[in-house]
Formats: C-alpha cells, structure tokens, sequence
C-alpha cells in the first residue's frame, strides 16, 4: 500500500487523480487524496487541495481525514495523520477529533437525513495541535481546527464533543441560512452551534433533554479552574465564577441582552454572550417537549434554520419555530404551546400566537394551513410590511397636517 | 520596549472579554531575549497579514492586538488566526511562550 502510494506521488498527473477520486474503490480513492494531499503540501500551496475539495465531496458522505499542524498556526505544513478507513493512531488527539467528526455526521444523517455538512457529502477535515498553548476551536469556513489548550486554563479541546459538534454547525448553518455573524444574527448563529453541539452530545450519551447537562465545552478546562462549562444552556450566565476571569456574562433574558461594539473587540456585538437568550428558549422547549432534545424540539429548530436568511433577529427566528412547530405537530399542539412558552421565558412575545393582536393575522391567509399567505411570506413578515406602511401613512399625515393651513 | 498582548473571541469569547491584555517588559527580560524580542517585532511590523481564504466565513477565530511602545515610537498590530502572517504569528508564538513561563 505504501508503495502505491509512493507511485501516485511519483507518476500520476493530478486530472488523473482527480478521476480517481471517483472511483469505486476505497482504496484508490484514498490513494489518490493522500496523492493530492501531499502534493499541496510539497508546493506549500492550499489552493491546490481547495481545487479538488469538490470533486472530492460528491461522492464522500462527509468521509474524515485529520491532520497534525504539529504547533504551526500554518494550515498549510500540516501534515495527514488518518484518513476514513485508518485504525486508530498513537495521538490521541487525532483520534478524539476523528471520532468526533464522526460521531456528529452520523448524528445529522441518521437525525435529520442530512448529508454531511453542506448536505451533499462534504469531507470533514480536522486539524489538531494547531498553535502554542492555543485555547480555542474554530472553524475556518471549509475545515475544524483543535487547539491544545495552555495546559493553566485550557485543557485540549478535542476533548469536548459539543464544542466540535458545535463547530461543525457553524458549517450547517452557513450552508442553510447564512447567518450574518454580528449581534443578533451572529447571536443566533451561536446559539445554533450550541444547540446543535448539545444535541450530538445527547444524541451520543442517549440522554433525555431532562437528563442531560446543557454545558457546552464542559471538558475544555484544567481540573485546577474553577468552571462548570464555556456556557450553560439552561442557565446562561452561570457557567463559571471565578476570580481568575469572573463570573459568566451570559444572559438568560431579553431584558439582560447586553449591548457591545460590533469589532472583534467586542464579540461582533456580542455573538458568544447574547446566544444565552435563544439557547436557554431551546432549554426550555426541549424540558417542555419532554423526551429526546432532538426529536421533536430538533427537527422544529433545524426546520426554522432552513427557513431563516442572513439577517434573521431573534424575533424573527422565534416566531418561525412557533410556525414550524404547527406545521410539524399541528396548531395548538403541546409541542407548539412549549415553544410559545419558552420563548415568552426569556423574554420574546412570539407573533401570530392567539391571544394577542397577532391572532387576528393567523386568518389572515383563508385556506392555507402552513402559515405561508405567498410566494413564502410569512404572516408576521407581512403584518411587520404594514406596520411599517401605516408608519409611513402616519408620518405623512402628519406631514399633510403641518403644511395644511390653519383656520 | 513594552509589548502588550490582548486576545479577542473564540469559544472562550466571554472569557477572553474578561481577561486584562498582558504585557511582556523588554528591559526586565535577559539581554539574548530582549533581542530577539526587538527582531520578532521590526519583522511583525512590516509583515502584511495573510489574505483571508475564505473572507468572512470563520467563525469562532480569535484575533490578537499586538501592541508595542517604545521610546519616540509605538505600533498597533492586529492579526486573526486565519490571516496572521508568519512573522507575526513567530512573535505571537514568542510572547505566549515568554508569558507562559510568569
């Protein structure tokens, strides 16, 4: 094996490996990525592996590879350490992230019949070791990159499935709705990684939404710090207190929301501090709901993600979980009296419930019983289109009234 | 020379909010390491960050503000995890290793 590999890396040109690719033999198949794999690191060059990642997606099923940055912040001088059909390896860390990225593509095919990330078998890449002392996971927009942990605070963070879970669902959510990543939209983006993370780690455990923890990145500090979690779910705002960094600042209601510049500095606005408000309403719906988080509160919240756009606000996302929730399990039902409950919890009044003005719009669209009136509008983004016509009818009445002459 | 190190977001974001930026002194540092401290810098300040490969699609990256004062002169360096360029991320490297060992 290892000489054909040496072979490819000597004699095949690159459109040849490319037809490789999509052979039906895994073995070819993967001889030919490693083929390609090396040859981008030879030429130090990236674009090379980005050129092949779609014909390499096609017919993959969101196959893994790893690959050790051996404390390089350089993508690029990475080198691959396991692929989908190696054993196990002597990293550890290789091995945590391999299975993670397994554990949470299973989770989505056999869950919501979601093909890998992007929904058409994307490759699932991981990178460990990145960095020196590197306190962080994040995703780069095409792969999942792990650091170590500064060994004071930080402990490596392939040990927590959720938070990779979690990472991944950045991927989802920027292959769905696209979720601008500053304030609410950004927020909301964040809270969808979490709730996503949470539910793979569930999923994985067989917890009920009552059993389960609702931490996200529980595993990711040292013994000697005093933290339950990066964040907790079912409590926003107390994850951790300690005098090294303070107390959570995530909150847990609207009426907490907290307001930060939209720089780097300042969380784009807070994305990783206001996620508390939707995280703790998908808490709620899930202990509301009873059973298993992603049965029915998953599939509400992963159909309101297709359904949302770039600029979606948490107003906007709450009332088409509540839409979402009719059309899954009727009107009225107990799941869709649970997501109107938990979202009045934290804080945001869902429009189009009975019992408000809105209901007056639920018999708006005569006939239809999806709560769409056309061509995908939906009721409250039409009565938002006539507040803000009779806004404008207002201002210029008044207007009218100021240059008509007095008597 | 004083050098001062702030971390910006990641998934430790809330956290990071909250820790102080640190600070690295080249005049309490050995003569060896003070020099090459000077280096990493003169390099880091003239190296232009990476373009991004995929603008605006990385989430949950951490960013550094890299700042250093000197007499008559000071400089504010401000690089990503997916744009840092080599000299910058060897004087990051640097400086989390030296603060690594306060």
């Amino acid at each position: 094996m290892t000489t054909a590999r040496r072979c490819l890396n000597c004699v095949t040109p690159p459109y040849i490996l490319k037809k490789l690719l999509e052979s039906g033999e895994e073995d070819i198949r993967q001889a030919a990525l490693n083929t390609l794999v090396s040859t981008a690191q030879l030429r130090g060059g990236r674009a090379v592996r980005a050129s092949f990642a779609g014909a390499a997606a096609a017919p993959v099923n969101g196959r893994r590879t790893i690959f050790d940055c051996h404390n390089s912040t350089s993508l690029q001088l990475a080198a691959l350490v396991r692929s989908e059909s190696d054993p196990p390896v002597a990293d550890a860390s290789a091995n945590r992230a391999f299975d993670g990225l397994g554990a949470t593509r299973d989770f989505y095919k056999k869950v919501f019949d979601r093909n890998s990330i992007d929904n058409r078998g994307m490759r699932l890449q991981g990178y460990v070791h990145f960095g020196t002392r590197y306190n962080n996971a994040f995703w780069d927009g095409q792969e999942m990159v792990f650091g170590d942990g500064d060994g004071r605070i930080f402990t490596d963070f392939t040990g927590s499935l959720d938070v990779m879970a979690h990472e991944l669902a950045h991927g989802v959510t920027e292959h769905t709705a696209g979720l601008e990543y500053h304030n609410q939209s950004g927020a909301l983006n964040e809270s969808l990684s979490d709730v996503f993370g949470a539910m793979v780690k569930q999923w994985t455990l067989h917890q009920t939404a009552a059993e389960a923890d609702w931490l996200i990145g529980a595993e990711v500090f040292t013994p000697g710090i005093k933290a339950d979690a990066l964040r907790s779910m079912k409590a926003p705002g107390t994850a951790f207190d300690n005098e090294l960094f303070g107390k959570d600042p995530q909150p847990a209601h609207m009426s907490h929301y907290v307001r930060l510049p939209d720089t780097e500095q300042g969380d784009f606005g807070g994305v990783h501090i206001n996620s508390g408000i939707p995280n703790r309403a998908f808490y709620l719906t899930a202990v509301g709901i009873g059973g298993y988080a992603w049965d029915a509160p998953g599939h509400i919240w992963y159909e309101s993600l297709k359904a949302s756009s770039a600029q979606t606000q948490f107003q906007e996302f709450a009332d088409t979980t509540y839409l979402k929730a009719g059309q899954l399990h009727g009107a009225g039902s107990a799941e869709q009296q649970a997501v109107l409950a938990a979202w009045s919890e934290v804080g945001i009044r869902v429009s189009g419930a009975p019992g408000g003005a809105e209901a007056l719009w639920e018999r708006v669209p005569a006939g239809r019983g999806d709560g769409l009136v056309h061509d995908g509008t939906t009721i409250p983004a039409l009565k938002r289109q006539i507040e803000a016509l009779s806004a404008q009818v207002n201002a210029l009445a008044e207007g009218v009234s100021v240059l008509t002459p007095k008597p | 020379m004083k050098v001062t190190l702030a971390t910006h977001g990641g998934q430790a974001a809330a956290i990071n909010l909250r820790l102080p930026p640190r600070v690295v002194d080249a005049e309490a540092l050995p003569e060896q390491a003070a020099r090459e401290l000077a280096e990493l810098v003169e390099a880091a300040k003239t190296a232009p960050a990476a373009k991004e490969r995929r603008p605006g699609q990385a989430r949950d990256a951490m960013s550094y503000t890299i700042t250093v004062e000197d007499v008559g002169w000071s400089a504010v360096l401000n690089q990503s995890d997916t744009t840092m360029s080599p000299a910058f991320a060897a004087l990051l490297t640097w400086l989390q290793r030296r603060l690594a060992m306060e």
